[in-house]
């Protein structure tokens, strides 16, 4: 059952990424940015997975601490090595436009720092369950770890409100900026399937922690027998 | 040669180095190599980590199903 769901979730993105790419190169240029402007359409979304994807894990983990249900810490894990991938993603296509607009790859500024401390923080949270062999206890490690790196979700979140950096003010959401309806569309489509990409990897690796817990499992038996 | 017959050359050589249209050319055409490189990094990170969850997931099955033989072989004896 879950295998066809995550089929018809890997579907369905492809339904609505493949034709929206040819919407969104259809678009007129961007007054200022030009062409370059596009990869608006993939740096966001994949941000707001990223995003979102950590406020599970913190929830999961949140949750594992109390009911020391190892399902909540699959999740956590789960959520938190694909949102990795995605924030990756936000990063370099981030680092690439900047190289266009402002000249270089990369400025120390608040989004920007705060983002990849972000990424830093949570490869950690990968690296300190690697270190330890316990189940309980890398379970419990993780989790705190997990709940400690969130605090930085919000940094990164709030940061182009906090301070003055380069980074371009928000356009959704805000008073600033606002996006032609027909670019709003488009873009709505695009962050839908970044959306269903992102669920459909955390439910295979999700499914890989599962079966990994069963042969753990399997592995006392064979050593018991 | 005198220097009133090479004005035409040098004028069309600093023509050459700064032609407006030149350069706004340039600028769209690392415009758009932007964005493709930038479109090209973000599929070869989603496609990177989805061929790394391939070979885990590869790697996973081999081992539950030596570990199932194993028990079905300790059982057997």
């Amino acid at each position: 059952m879950r295998q066809k769901v995550i089929l018809a979730m890997l579907a369905l993105a492809a339904v609505l990424l493949l034709p929206n790419l040819y919407v969104i190169s259809m678009l007129p240029d961007e007054m200022r940015q030009g062409q370059i402007f596009r990869i608006i359409f993939f740096h966001v979304p994949a941000a707001a997975s990223a995003m979102i994807g950590s406020a599970v894990a913190l929830v999961a983990s949140v949750l594992f601490l109390l009911t020391k249900n190892f399902r909540y810490d699959a999740l956590a894990v789960a959520v938190t090595e694909v949102g990795l991938a995605f924030l990756a993603v936000n990063l370099v296509t981030g680092s690439i436009w900047a190289r266009v607009i402002w000249g270089v790859w990369w400025a120390w500024d608040a989004r920007l720092t705060s983002a990849l401390i972000c990424w830093v923080l949570y490869a950690g949270y990968l690296i300190l369950r690697q270190a330890l062999e316990e189940p309980t206890q890398r379970a419990t490690f993780a989790a705190v770890y997990s709940i400690f790196a969130f605090t930085d979700v919000p940094i990164v979140y709030f940061s182009i409100r906090w301070w003055r950096t380069l980074h371009p003010q928000p356009v959704f959401f805000s008073k600033t900026g606002s996006f032609p309806p027909d670019w709003g569309r488009a873009f709505m489509i695009n962050m839908l399937a970044v959306f269903l990409l992102y669920a459909a990897l955390t439910m295979i690796r999700l499914r890989q922690e599962e079966t990994q817990r069963e042969i753990d499992y399997l592995r006392r038996t064979v050593h018991a027998i | 040669m005198d220097l009133h017959s090479l004005t035409p050359v040098l004028g069309l050589l600093l023509q050459a180095e700064f032609d407006p249209i030149r350069e706004e050319i340039g600028r769209l055409q690392r415009n758009f190599q932007g964005l493709i490189w930038g479109f090209i990094a973000a599929w070869v990170i989603l496609v990177g980590y989805v061929l790394m969850l391939t070979v885990r997931e590869r790697k996973i099955r081999r081992e539950m199903d030596r570990l199932k033989s194993m028990i079905e072989e300790t059982e057997k004896k």
